[in-house]
């Protein structure tokens, strides 16, 4: 069931439309990817989903009803967390949280936020400034603050970015345990593709503004045909470059390794034409395409699928 | 309206005022250096002036009732430059905070720091010079709120310019209320002012306070209908800024608030 729904969503700046009619749902328990280059759309559409910026047009409708029209039931039940925006720096950790705590009305506030701070590992920063925090301090406590209200859906904006991977990896994986557990539904943006993979079970490519794509990240890696054959050359790295260019692959050479864009069905055909022309090569591997090279094909090209 | 968003917003400004040494400042230091200057000078001016022993006793109590006029509206322009230049307007206005839960929460604030500030600046004045802010008694009353009223229309009407165009503009936080401060006769009646300044004046809600305030001192009684007309221009400000504010408002949700700052 969608708990989340858009349609036409529109959003002009004068002659610039930054986002075109798009429309799509969200369901319960749902990790939505939201992808595309810089200045593609995504944030904009995430500020338009909090209702700090007025759609141009469309709808946008969560549990059934118009954000317009229900703003403050809604929200209660949505949070967010961007690495775009600062919580006040001249407040304490503590501070910040109990006054956002207040702003949600959270019923046993105390252990709530000692619950949060346990979870996001953010006891020791308690006292401190939030101008004091790093990156990866702020981020952490940016999370910490989006997940204080128990919400049904978190917009989440580049939400590993700055973390230690192994911080990374622990957010990645609570996040997948707030799914399982509370069926929270989750928007999620980010520019590490491998992440987007192990968390999202759908992923939306935006690009100028419009949905270019919508599929699991899975279907979308292999709609490209494109896989990356990387060989050691013992002997005939010169052939082997001239047959490239001769046949139009592309190819990146590191020392005596090569690394050439062919299509997976065409392989077995590349390594003969290869061992006829007398090439040999000690060390093979076959990089299957992923969502990152359907990402750089996609904003390459500007593709509709 | 929700009083735990409310709370939860003053709050947020309470925090920053005990965090912020140029609050501090602002709500104790320049109170006190004001007193100590105009004090003494006009202790000073008193040996020169014959009959006239409440010349300091106007002076202090003026500067006392301009920090009621001047908390309203600091507390509303500089707690919204707080929020644009910590970039926070995101975080609020993203929960279910209302626009009109926000406006009451700066009112609040507004009331508690005046309550602070005056008693403080009242406490210096009294040491300093015996001078007794409550000798106006139950007339301070209509005299505190009015002020703070016309504190909150000029700092929701600067409010609404800040939002429209950002920091750039944030001087007049500090520095437009001052563009009332000689109509609106807070040490000198307004006969001195010229005929074409005295009429800007009777537009002015504050000019009736401090007038009415002079003239509980020298003669000791209060025309009411000062206040009645102080009242009527005040609440027609204060609708209109709020409305000028709204609208500023509404003007930078079409921006996006990520864009304010």
């Amino acid at each position: 069931m969608a708990i989340l729904s858009i349609s036409n969503l529109t959003k002009k700046f004068k002659d610039f439309t930054a986002v075109d009619h798009i429309s799509f749902d969200l369901k319960e328990g749902e990790i939505l990817g939201l992808l595309g280059p810089n200045g593609a759309g995504k944030t904009t559409t995430i500020q338009m989903l909090l209702g700090v910026l007025t759609p141009t047009g469309g709808e946008i409708n969560y549990f059934g009803k118009s954000l317009g029209q229900h703003r403050e039931e809604i929200l209660e039940q949505v949070n967010f967390s961007s690495t775009y925006t600062n919580l006040p720096w001249d407040l304490t950790v503590r501070e910040n949280l109990t006054f956002i705590s207040y702003l949600y009305n959270i019923s046993d506030r105390k252990k709530r936020v000692a619950r949060i701070v346990d979870i996001f590992n953010l006891n020791s920063l308690l006292n401190l400034e939030t101008q004091e925090l790093s990156a990866g301090q702020l981020t952490r406590l940016n999370l910490a603050k989006s997940f204080i209200n128990f919400p049904r859906i978190l917009l989440l904006d580049e939400p590993t970015a700055s973390l230690d991977p192994d911080v990374a990896s622990y957010i990645r994986e609570f996040l997948l345990n707030q799914r399982k557990e509370f069926q929270v539904s989750i928007i999620f943006t980010s520019h590490n593709m491998a992440e987007v993979e192990e968390v999202c079970d759908r992923v939306i490519f935006i690009n100028h503004g419009k949905i270019i794509a919508d599929d699991t990240p899975e279907s979308l890696a292999e709609s490209i045909e494109t896989s990356h054959l990387e060989l050691v050359v013992k002997d005939g790295l010169k052939r082997t470059i001239e047959y490239c260019q001769n046949n139009n692959y592309q190819y990146k050479l590191d020392n005596r390794a090569i690394v050439i864009d062919v299509k997976e069905k065409e392989i077995p055909e590349f390594l003969r034409s290869l061992m006829d022309k007398g090439v040999f090569y000690d060390q093979i591997s076959i990089e299957k395409p992923s969502l990152e090279d359907y990402f750089l094909e996609i904003t390459k090209k500007g593709r509709i699928k | 309206m929700k009083i735990h968003r409310i709370y939860a917003v003053s709050l947020r400004f309470w925090y920053y005022f005990r965090h912020s040494f140029d609050r501090m400042t602002d709500a104790f230091y320049w109170p006190t250096m004001d007193l100590l200057l105009w004090g003494l000078t006009s202790t000073y001016f008193r040996q020169y002036i014959p009959n006239n022993a409440n010349v300091v006793t106007m002076i202090v109590t003026g500067i006392l009732l301009y920090i009621i006029l001047w908390r309203g509206q600091y507390e509303i322009t500089v707690n919204l430059l707080g929020d644009l230049w910590n970039r926070n307007l995101i975080n609020i206005f993203a929960s279910p905070l209302k626009f009109w839960e926000w406006i009451t929460s700066f009112m609040v604030i507004g009331i508690i720091k005046a309550i602070l500030s005056i008693a403080f600046a009242s406490g210096v004045a009294y040491l300093l010079y015996k001078v007794n802010f409550f000798m106006y008694g139950f007339n301070l009353i209509p005299f505190l709120i009015l002020l703070i009223m016309s504190g909150w229309w000029i700092g929701f009407f600067v409010a609404g310019v800040i939002l429209r165009f950002g920091t750039k503009v944030q001087t007049l936080a500090w520095a437009f209320v001052a563009i009332f401060s000689p109509f609106i006769a807070v040490y000198y009646p307004l006969s001195v002012l010229p005929a074409w300044a005295q009429k800007v004046a009777s537009f002015i809600p504050m000019s009736y306070i401090f007038e009415g305030a002079r003239e509980v001192l020298y003669k000791g009684s209060l025309d009411y209908r000062k206040l009645w007309i102080s009242l009527f221009l005040n609440i027609m400000y204060l609708i209109i800024s709020l409305i000028f504010l709204r609208k500023s408002f509404d003007k930078v949700l079409e921006k996006g608030l990520v864009k304010v700052y």
